[in-house]
This record gives C-alpha cells, sequence and structure tokens, in this order.
C-alpha cells in the first residue's frame, strides 16, 4: 500500500518534472510579452519531427549514443528555430498592439507548422531514439524507469541554469524587469524588442528540453503531440500562476501527481479529465494560480486586457 | 447543385454558427476557446431527443439550442469574475472537460433491432430523423441557411439596439460601462447563454445532416478555428464570421488549390493580414466607412 | 540643455501634443504646469524616446533625440521618473536600483553608487530586500528617483512626483529635489502642485491642451492671474 503511494508519487513527479519544463517555457514567454503564443505546442512538435526525421535518416549510420545526442540537439534547436519564426511573425510586428490579433496570429502558425511537420513525417507514429535499453531497474518493491530519472535530473539541471541566467546575469535582469512592469522597463532604457526576443528563444530552449525529455520516454511522436504539449504547458503554468516561473514548476509537479493519482485510483481514462477539471477549478476559485498572488496577477490581466 | 457544392455550402452554413458564437463574445470583450463545447452539447442533445425520445426535429434543435444555453450560461455565471486569458483558458478546460466526459458517457437504447445513442468514444451513430421525416440535402441545406440567416438577422438588429451597444461599451470599457449604470457581470452572463444558444443550434444542424457525431469532432481546433473565424472576418459586423468560414472553407479548402499545404498557405496568409489589420477585415472603422457610403447619398438626395 | 521645438506626437488620430517648444537650461530646475490631458505626460514620453513624434525636433546638448530609442536616451544622460512612481513591484528595492543602471557597465562604480544612495535614502537602505510593491507610496517615490540616478543623469525628468502622496513626504521631495539640483543635475519637472514648485523651481511652463500658453519666472507666475486662479488656489499675490 504505502509502496503504491510511493511509487504513484514517483511516477508523478517524473511525469510532472517535464510539464514543468514546458509550463516553464510557457510562462516566461508569457511574462516578457503578456500575450499567448498558441503555436509553443506546434513549435516543441517541429523540434520532435525533425529528431524523429534525423533518426529514420541516419538510423544505421551513426551508433546509437551519438543518435540519441544529435536528436536531442535537433530536437532543442528545431523547437528554438520554430520559436524564432513564430516570433517574428505574430508577435514583433504586433508589440504593443492588439493582443487578440498576436494570439490568433499564433493559431494560424500552429497550424502552418503542424501540417509542415506531417508533410517531413507522413506517418501516425515515427520512432524518436531512446537512449536506453533497460526497461527498469527493481528497488525492493519500487520499480525505477531509467528515464523518469532522466527526466527528474535534466529538469533540475535546467531549473537551476535558468535560476541563474535569470537572477545573476544582465539578460535576465532585463527579462524580470519587462515581467514585472513593461513601462518602467522602458523608462530604465530596456530594449523591449531585443529582450522580448531573446526571452522567447530562451523559453522555446527550455521547452525543446521538456518536449526531448517527453519523448525520449514515449519513444516516438506523433502529430497529437503539438496540441498534447501546449495543453499540458498550459495547465502546468495556469495552475502555478500566470506568468510565475517557480509557479510553473510547482504547477508541473503537481499536475504530474494529480494525474498519476488519478490514474492509480480511476483507471488511464480519467487522467486528462481530472486534469483539465483542476484546472477550471482552481480558475474558479482562486484564478491567480495555487501558488500566485491572486490579486496581482489579475490586475495585469485585467490592465493588459487581450 | 451538385453533391459536393451542397455538402460544402451546408458546412460552411454550420461553422459559421460556431463562429457567430465566438464573435458575440468577442464583441462584448470576451475571448472564448471553448465554444465547440456548446456545438458538441447541442449535437448531442439534439440528437438525443429526436432519436432516442422521439421528438420532432423542430423541438429536437430547440433543445440542441437550450442545452448549448445552459452550458453557456452555466460557464458564464461560473466565470464571471475572469477576464482576458483567464476567462479564454477557463473556457478552454470546460470544452476539454465536456469532451473527454462525453467520451466516458454511454446512454443507448434498442431501436428497431439495434443500440442506439451517445457509446462513448464510439459516439452517436443513426441519428436519422432529419431524412425519415423527408429532408433532402438540398432542402436542409436551405434549412441550415435560412436558421443562419434568421440568426443573423437577430445579431445585427440587436447590434444597432441599446442593448447592443451597451454590450460593445463593456466589451472596449468593462469600468466605463459600469460607470454608467451596466450591469457587465449580468450582460456577460446573457451574453455566453445566447453565444452557447447559438453554437447549440449549429450543432443540432450538424449531427442531423451528418447523421454521426462523436466527442473527437468538438475539440480544441473547432473552438480556436472559431474564433479565428470572427478575428479574420472582422469585429465590425456579423457578415465578418461568414467572410472568415468563406475565406477558409469556401475558398482555400474547396478549391484544393494548395492541396496538402492549406494550412501553410492559410497560416502564413492569416499572420500576414493581421499584422496589416489587427481587428480583421471588416473592423469598426471599415464597417462605419461603408455604412456612410450606403447612407449618404441618400440623403443628399 | 535640452531644446523642445515645435513637436507633435499623436495618439492615431488625435494629436496630445499640437507644435510643444520649450527649452530647459543647465543647472536649472523648470517646472511644468498644467491641467490633467494637457500632454504634460506625453511631453516627457516624447522627449524619453517612448513616444515618437510625428514632427518636431527635441536637440540634447546639441544631439537630436528623435528618432533615437529609449535606451539611446537613457544613454545620452536623461532619466525619467515616470508617473505613479512605476517600481517594479515584484523585484527588490536592490534590483530595482540595479535595474536603473542596466546600461551602465562599470561595476565597482555601480556598487559605489548604490552606497551613495542608501546614504542619501536611508529608508531604501533598511528595505534593500523587500520586494518594491510592499513599499509606501513615498518610499516607491523615492525609490523611483533613486533608480533614475542609477543612470548618472545629467537632466532628471520627473512626473508628477508629489502626485497623492502626504504633505511631509511632499516636502521631502521637494528637499532632495532641491539638494540634487545643488549636485548639478538639471531638473525637468511636471508638478501640480504649483506652491511647492514655486519654492524650488527657477523656470516655469505652462500646457494647456496640447499646446505652450506661458512661460515665466517664478516672480511672473505668482503676477499672473489665470496661473494664480488655476494653481495657487487663491486671488491673493505673494
Amino acid at each position: 500500500m504505502i509502496v503504491d503511494i510511493v511509487q504513484t508519487l514517483l511516477n508523478g513527479l517524473a511525469a510532472g518534472a517535464a510539464y514543468a519544463l514546458l509550463g516553464v517555457g510557457f510562462t516566461m514567454m508569457f511574462g516578457v510579452m503578456r500575450r499567448l503564443n498558441l503555436s509553443y505546442g506546434a513549435t516543441l512538435m517541429f523540434g520532435g519531427y525533425l529528431g524523429a526525421l534525423l533518426a529514420s535518416r541516419a538510423g544505421g549510420a551513426l551508433p546509437d549514443a551519438a543518435l540519441v545526442l544529435l536528436a536531442a540537439a535537433v530536437t532543442v534547436a528545431g523547437a528554438t528555430l520554430a520559436g524564432l519564426y513564430v516570433e517574428r511573425l505574430c508577435f514583433a510586428p504586433l508589440r504593443g498592439r492588439s493582443g487578440v490579433a498576436a494570439m490568433v496570429s499564433s493559431f494560424a502558425v500552429w497550424m502552418q507548422i503542424e501540417e509542415f511537420s506531417t508533410w517531413l513525417l507522413p506517418l501516425h507514429t515515427n520512432p524518436y531514439p531512446a537512449p536506453f535499453n533497460v526497461a527498469s531497474w527493481q528497488l525492493g518493491a519500487l520499480t525505477l524507469r531509467p528515464e523518469h530519472l532522466l527526466t527528474l535530473l535534466v529538469a533540475v539541471l535546467v531549473a537551476i541554469l535558468l535560476h541563474r541566467l535569470l537572477r545573476a546575469s544582465r539578460f535576465g535582469l532585463a527579462v524580470r524587469t519587462l515581467s514585472d512592469s513593461p513601462a518602467a522597463a522602458q523608462a530604465v532604457g530596456i530594449d523591449a524588442g531585443r529582450t522580448t526576443l531573446l526571452a522567447f528563444l530562451a523559453a522555446s530552449t527550455v521547452g525543446g528540453i521538456g518536449a526531448w525529455l517527453v519523448l525520449v520516454a514515449d519513444q516516438q511522436v506523433t502529430p497529437m503531440f503539438g496540441m498534447w504539449s501546449m495543453a499540458k504547458g498550459l495547465i502546468a503554468m495556469m495552475l502555478g500562476g500566470l506568468g510565475s516561473i517557480p509557479g510553473a514548476v510547482a504547477g508541473g509537479l503537481l499536475l504530474g501527481v494529480l494525474e498519476a493519482s488519478g490514474q492509480a485510483l480511476f483507471g488511464p481514462q480519467i487522467r486528462e479529465l481530472i486534469a483539465w477539471g483542476a484546472l477550471f477549478l482552481v480558475l474558479v476559485l482562486r484564478p491567480g494560480g495555487l501558488f500566485g498572488r491572486a490579486a496581482f496577477d489579475l490586475d495585469i490581466a485585467a490592465h493588459q486586457r487581450l | 447543385m451538385s453533391d459536393f457544392a451542397v455538402g460544402l455550402i451546408s458546412n460552411i452554413g454550420m461553422i459559421t454558427f460556431v463562429a457567430l458564437s465566438a464573435y458575440l463574445l468577442l464583441v462584448s470583450g470576451s475571448i472564448s476557446f471553448g465554444q465547440q463545447a456548446y456545438f458538441g452539447l447541442g449535437a448531442y442533445a439534439a440528437g438525443i431527443a429526436t432519436t432516442l425520445w422521439d421528438w420532432p426535429l423542430a423541438l429536437g434543435l430547440a433543445f440542441g439550442a437550450l442545452t448549448g444555453a445552459l452550458g453557456g450560461g452555466l460557464v458564464g455565471a461560473l466565470t464571471r469574475r475572469l477576464h482576458g486569458l483567464y476567462f479564454a483558458i477557463a473556457t478552454l478546460a470546460f470544452a476539454e472537460m465536456t469532451r473527454l466526459a462525453l467520451d466516458l458517457w454511454r446512454y443507448q437504447r434498442p431501436i428497431g433491432g439495434e443500440l442506439v445513442g451517445p457509446d462513448g468514444p464510439n459516439g452517436f451513430a443513426g441519428i436519422r430523423r432529419a431524412f425519415t421525416d423527408g429532408w433532402e440535402p438540398l432542402s436542409f441545406m436551405i434549412l441550415i441557411w435560412v436558421l443562419l440567416a434568421g440568426t443573423m438577422l437577430v445579431l445585427i438588429l440587436f447590434e444597432r439596439s441599446r442593448s447592443g451597444a451597451a454590450l460593445r461599451g463593456a466589451g472596449e470599457d468593462p469600468v466605463l460601462a459600469r460607470a454608467l449604470g451596466t450591469d457587465v457581470a449580468r450582460l456577460r452572463v446573457n451574453t455566453a447563454a445566447a453565444a452557447g444558444a447559438i453554437a447549440g443550434l449549429g450543432g443540432g444542424l450538424y449531427a442531423h445532416l451528418n447523421t454521426y457525431i462523436e466527442p473527437r469532432l468538438f475539440d480544441v481546433m473547432l473552438g480556436v478555428h472559431a474564433l479565428a473565424y470572427g478575428i479574420i472576418g472582422g469585429l465590425g459586423t456579423a457578415f465578418g464570421p461568414l467572410i472568415g468560414v468563406l475565406i477558409d472553407i469556401g475558398i482555400l479548402e474547396s478549391s484544393r488549390l494548395f492541396q496538402g499545404w492549406r494550412m501553410v498557405v492559410f497560416g502564413g496568409l492569416v499572420a500576414l493580414l493581421l499584422i496589416w489589420r489587427p481587428r480583421g477585415l471588416l473592423d469598426e472603422a471599415t464597417v462605419r466607412r461603408l455604412r456612410r457610403l450606403f447612407t449618404t447619398p441618400a440623403r443628399h438626395a | 540643455m535640452l531644446d523642445v521645438k515645435d513637436v507633435v506626437t499623436a495618439y492615431g488620430k488625435i494629436e496630445a501634443l499640437k507644435g510643444v517648444s520649450l527649452s530647459v537650461e543647465p543647472g536649472s530646475i523648470t517646472c511644468l504646469l498644467g491641467p490633467n490631458g494637457a500632454g504634460k505626460t506625453t511631453l516627457m514620453y516624447t522627449i524619453a524616446g517612448i513616444l515618437r513624434p510625428r514632427r518636431g525636433s527635441v536637440r540634447f546638448g546639441g544631439d537630436e533625440l528623435v528618432g533615437q530609442s529609449a535606451d539611446r536616451v537613457v544613454n545620452r544622460g536623461i532619466a525619467l521618473v515616470p508617473e505613479n512612481r512605476l517600481v517594479f513591484p515584484q523585484m527588490s528595492v536592490t534590483e530595482n536600483l540595479a535595474a536603473g543602471a542596466y546600461l551602465r557597465h562599470d561595476h565597482g562604480e555601480i556598487a559605489s553608487d548604490l552606497e551613495k544612495l542608501f546614504a542619501r535614502f536611508p529608508a531604501l537602505k533598511e528595505r534593500r530586500s523587500q520586494p518594491a510593491g510592499t513599499l509606501s507610496g513615498g518610499e516607491q517615490q523615492m525609490l523611483a528617483v533613486a533608480r533614475a540616478l542609477m543612470s548618472r543623469p545629467k537632466l532628471l525628468m520627473m512626473d508628477e512626483p508629489s502626485m497623492g502622496l502626504a504633505p511631509l513626504v511632499v516636502e521631502e521631495i521637494f528637499r532632495i529635489v532641491g539638494e540634487l539640483n545643488r549636485d548639478g543635475i538639471t531638473i525637468f519637472m511636471v508638478e501640480q502642485n504649483a506652491h511647492m514648485a514655486l519654492k524650488v523651481a527657477h523656470k516655469f511652463f505652462l500646457m494647456e491642451q496640447g499646446k505652450v500658453t506661458f512661460a515665466g519666472a517664478p516672480g511672473e507666475v505668482a503676477q499672473d492671474e489665470v496661473i494664480r486662479r488655476a494653481y495657487l488656489g487663491s486671488a491673493k499675490a505673494t
């Protein structure tokens, strides 16, 4: 019984660590732009498709370890590159203008990137190179899966690096001022356009790493991945409080644990329903998120009416 | 008229209902990613009414619209404190919950030796009321467009009325509207219910034309498309959503010009259009200019 | 030092500035009066490079500022203390000050400037690691001024620094304005509190409906019937 609970918690935290990275990328974009990037999931899917494409073309020619590393690099770089495209086309031209237009524009580009990706690899299921041959280890009654450990390790590492980048660098200072108060950031001479672009790219990279961790665990990528990763990132972000990076980490972990416990208790069909249900409840009861400052975040939203 | 044309024109009409539903909320200042939920609820409700309960088609469609209104009103009431993105995401969450709940829901009865009714992810087949009542695809197409024209007429008349002006005012500046004595919260709940009814009516028509529905049809894609149609067409008039649908489905999908590349082309075009006209083709200023064009000469004559 | 000539700034079709000309002498405290909606904040934002004028020229020490981005303007030596203070509410006091020095690269000097400012504003030092959003209105105003000073400006622009503050705090702010001016910083401020401004400012401009309608020294302001009625609230000459 205790073992089951610990096992469920462990599975949930591992899944949640990847959700956390998806949420952090999403929330960073929102923080600097005050805009929702609907093509976020599609850009991550594009990265995943590039990785799978590489495996399908160069699968036999490369040693497995090299293929895994190369796929990781291609996935993260692809997500970042697609992010660059989205920022330049949908958000930079409309900065300071209509937020709804920017959002709808990013939706149109979601469709575009998704179709382009499926043109690269038309099959529904595409194998994605995974690093581990062992399926799992037994530790007493607990089952440890290597990709779970990898996810936890990488997520912690990325969180530490990102924290250092945002707290201890000049770029981080610019990002935080822009997220905190765009008007004041302008007054102290921060170049909003350039900072937004760079933060957007950094966020795409973080999201790309999160996507890679998910794909390695799934060992495949499908056309549903764009929608799926956006949903997970969105729920993680909103549970924790819009625009807050620590909130997104907490929200991601909570989402992972909620899903795992829901599945353990009621079966796999209920998993997604629980995730969306939790989001709806939190929005209705505590819109600022479980960890955010409700009043403050709502102020921003009301002020920056989309 | 060819079957293809009848199907296409019917389709444009039905999708315009969802787009109008999203548009009505946009005018009131709310973004919804979730109008597909009421389209779906309307489809299921109307289908159940005519198939399992043996109601006449008209009552079934009305029941679909009512179910959509109840769903929209419920979500509107629960989220009345939410603005902007928070409202948008709450509507999305509700729509996904609805879709996933329909995936789990089974309600079947034997009719004519066959089990009929919603069957979870396998959907709901055999909604044949319209065709056993003698509707042909062509006459059903006309029915769709008559109902659509009626809905649009009501919306246009409403927009010109005082309540319509109050709605637009509340959308543009809720604080000012409140100061001028508009009960913004109530207005928003009523608008959400009306938008739900419009989507629900479209859903009922959809179920009866296709005779088969499944939860997957009512996913986020439909909702965000509906929203996008409203913006592309323009926020100035209720014709905007129809124009948005016509551009996407009417021209790009039907012409098959860019087969396999439609979304690449459409997506790029929309992004460029919105840089040029952030409030759509028929935005408020354009509509005012057009209206002047048609009214001033009469006054001078 | 600062020469604004025939500046027109518009929001869409509405011209908020309809050809504004004024100048700020080096070493002076110059005060801009005017009713709400006259375009005072728009003028400040235009000078700061945050808004782009449709026409006209803004020269600072001989350089043209129109067309320069906001960061360039800060680099030239102009700092803005925006209306409503606008601190970074979630960041600590120290981080707010660091943001003020964002465009500087002389790290050693930045650290010593920080200490100097803490000596000048002891209340900020006490709350150095507190989020700025938790400070009182007066403290936030001090922080906004200190943050602007972190860029080592030659010209400090202040947009209604006394708005919504208690009289004692307002006096404190004007005391600091005088001190900064004696240290050699030129001050250009928008102020509704003409009584306080009369005590420190050397030159006044009045803006109404997007235009400068009066310019003069403090003595002339006190003599002007219209200004006296609108801004000093009495008909009695001082």
